[in-house]
């Protein structure tokens, strides 16, 4: 028999009782569409990631903090996880090599490492956004002219500031948004007040913190600091966390002349007061990705601890194919089902052309003709089934992806592909189908095949 | 087996198994056909005519007993050879005509082709002379409820024609035709007989009609051949 002639022949059958193949083809149809979906999904969510990281150059970065700091890794760090502290530093602990102090001249210092490209402190600070009649709070971060451009290469209007001079500053999207402003392009060449936390030294705060009672005031006073907006970063909707982690950056010229406390997280009470001068931690950028390794080596040679995310690669990866098996999981309790709908539907197929069969054996088909035939209208459906499973899994995904991306655009987050469908998910969400439809077939194509031509000849 | 056997059996036996119980559909039968020849078999209802049109046709194997058909041992072959051996060397016609009724009478016609891997274009041309043949090239587009019983019986002729087969084996072609049609059914069954040579053996209640046209009648009775005949 030909393979022309075994599709042409299933098909037809199958036509000649189109509302139960439909029936049987739109279980098929559903089960692949959300197969389809949440693989998509998955694969969105990982093209995003690395989208963006490659993007932003993340994986190039190192962070660098000092190695027996009582902090946690801000990166780390879980504001749900209240019983957690880190571990206290071993006093038995000996650093075999002299600790290095996150300072200028370690900032000169690691420059000269190779491959090195540039490297620049963390330096944050909490201040209270004012624009016109709102204001909210926010972290403000300090981040070089060089460094604020190679770190935003697309901001929704403005741009970064020229220099690291002028009383300017780039805000996210985000912010803007909960400041009121909805238009990014209006914002610019807008005037904003940060306010800086400060110490209050006067004599009688320091007396009410003293010897007062009922009074529970810290001895906090703010400075008011005004800048100009010059460009408005949009939000990342994906990662994003590392280096860049503020709604608001400043450049260093401005930042040192402003009075404020360097307080980030309640871990700051903490920290054992370091050396004036010095930093909590420092982001080392790296000019390729090889080099990061060398670079980790290098700095920890010299007592200091060191983050990349690079590191965490293969475990985000390991993630990632958690996340596949899990998504595979939810979606084969539908192509489960859709199989036994195939079955049922071959086997009624089957039972309804018995004498059907015995006819073609007895004109000369084989037992192998026949589970062709049965084997093909099995596949014809899969094919079908996984032909519209993807149609329906593309219009639902584009669908919730118009729908998602309308609501956080509201936050301010950029428009994002949630779902993405590489070709190999295409081509294998219809080979999938096809494959599980003719599993699912075997068992009928087995008992047509068994089919006793005598007795099914006598058959009404 | 003689020299001109085209067909011979040798203590050709079916046993139906149903439980415990045997029944004894066939018993021992030994006969030879010549080729060209046209048999009739005759019989009283469970005498075992379709048991032995059933192991002649290569569509049962038997329970014990030989089958040659053209020199070849039809009772050794497994059921892919015997799907063959009904694809290029038998054509069987029935009593209720066994034709596809979702088909038309020009699919219907060829169906062996199909498995016989020719390709769509021939088979149509195959299926549409043998239509021609037995006078239903008009209606040819037709399904089996849209056509008489006789016109049904003559779609089942041309299908067990389209593969040119060397034997033709009829189960009561004429058992739900009325007198007249019956007739013509044999009378085409006995020229394809005469004019292109084929072996024809046919089963028949109608002893009368097997007379008129066959050479030789075979009764059997409770599965075993009670008596064989020359009639012309």
């Amino acid at each position: 028999m030909r393979l022309s002639d075994c599709v042409e022949q299933a098909w037809a059958n199958l036509w000649k009782k189109k509302l139960r193949t439909s029936l049987t083809t739109f279980g098929v149809v559903i089960a692949i569409g959300a197969l389809v979906s949440m693989f998509a999904f998955g694969q969105g969510v990982q093209r995003n990631i690395r989208e963006q990281f490659e993007a932003l150059e993340l994986f190039n970065y190192v962070i660098v903090s000092v190695a027996d700091a009582g902090r946690p890794d801000p990166s780390e760090y879980d504001p749900d996880d209240a019983g957690h502290r880190p571990a206290e530093p071993d006093p038995n602990v000996v650093l075999s090599t002299p600790q290095a102090a996150l300072d200028e001249r370690f900032l000169e210092e690691v420059l000269r490492i190779k491959g090195v490209d540039a490297a620049f402190p963390e330096v944050r600070f909490p201040a209270q956004i004012r624009l016109g009649p709102k204001e909210q709070f926010t972290l403000v971060q300090v981040l070089s002219e060089r460094v604020c451009r190679s770190m935003m290469p697309g901001l929704r209007a403005g741009a970064v500031y020229a220099s690291n001079e002028p009383n300017e500053l780039v805000i996210s999207d985000s912010l803007l948004r909960r400041l009121g402003v909805k238009r990014p392009e209006t914002a610019v060449r807008k005037t904003v007040e940060v306010r800086t936390l400060i110490f209050n030294f006067d004599l009688s705060s320091l007396l009410r913190m003293a010897f007062g009672r009922g009074d529970q005031r810290l001895p906090f006073s703010s400075e008011g600091h005004t800048f100009t907006i010059c460009g408005v970063a949009e939000r990342m909707g994906f990662g994003g966390p590392l280096p860049v982690k503020s709604d608001v950056f400043i450049p260093p010229g401005p930042a040192a002349d402003m009075r404020k406390l360097m307080l980030t997280s309640i871990w700051d009470f903490f920290e054992p007061a370091g050396e004036p001068g010095t930093y909590s931690s420092v982001t080392v950028k790296v000019a390729s990705v090889r080099d990061v390794d060398a670079v980790q080596k290098e700095l920890q040679g010299r007592g200091l601890n060191t983050f990349a995310l690079l590191d965490h690669l293969e475990e985000m990866k390991k993630g990632f194919i958690i996340m596949d098996t899990f998504l595979l999981a939810i979606g084969m309790i539908g192509i489960t089902v859709a199989s036994l709908g195939i079955v049922n539907t071959m086997v009624m197929s089957i039972l309804e052309r018995y004498r059907e069969i015995g006819i073609m054996k007895a004109v000369g088909a084989t037992d192998g003709d026949v589970q062709k035939i049965f084997l093909f209208e099995s596949g014809v459906i899969g094919f079908l089934g996984g032909i519209f499973g993807l149609l329906l899994g593309w219009v639902v995904s584009g669908i919730i992806n118009v729908v998602v991306n309308g609501l956080t655009a509201r936050q301010g987050v950029s428009h994002i592909h949630y779902f993405s469908f590489p070709w190999w998910l295409c081509l294998g969400a219809v080979a999938f189908a096809v494959l599980v439809s003719l599993v699912a077939g075997i068992y009928p194509t087995i008992r047509a095949a068994n089919v006793d031509p005598v007795v099914a000849l006598r058959h009404d | 087996m003689s020299a001109d056997a085209f067909l011979q059996t040798d203590n050709l036996t079916k046993v139906y198994a149903s439980g415990t119980v045997e029944v004894v559909a066939l018993r021992a039968v030994t006969l030879s056909i010549e080729r060209g020849a046209f048999v009739g078999v005759t019989g009283a209802s469970g005498s075992g005519k379709s048991t032995l049109m059933n192991l002649l046709g290569g569509l049962d194997t038997p329970s014990s007993g030989h089958l040659c058909v053209d020199g070849r041992l039809i009772s050794e072959l497994d059921h892919d050879e015997l799907a063959l051996f009904r694809r290029s060397t038998v054509g069987m016609i029935f009593q209720s005509f066994n034709l596809v009724g979702s088909y038309t009478a020009l699919e219907n016609v060829a169906l062996p082709l199909l498995f016989a891997g020719v390709a769509k274009r021939r088979r149509a041309e195959r299926a549409s002379e043998l239509l021609q043949t037995v006078g239903l090239r008009e209606r040819e587009s037709h399904r089996p409820s849209e056509l008489s019983g006789g016109e049904q019986q003559r779609v089942a002729i041309a299908r067990a024609l389209v593969n040119h087969p060397q034997m033709l084996l009829a189960d009561e072609p004429t058992g739900n035709l009325d007198s007249k049609t019956s007739r013509q059914i044999v009378q085409f069954l006995a020229d394809l007989n005469r004019q292109r040579g084929l072996t024809v053996v046919m089963i028949s209640h109608e002893e009368a009609l097997l007379r008129e046209f066959a050479n030789a009648v075979i009764h059997l009775h409770d599965g075993a051949v009670v008596r064989r005949e020359r009639v012309r």
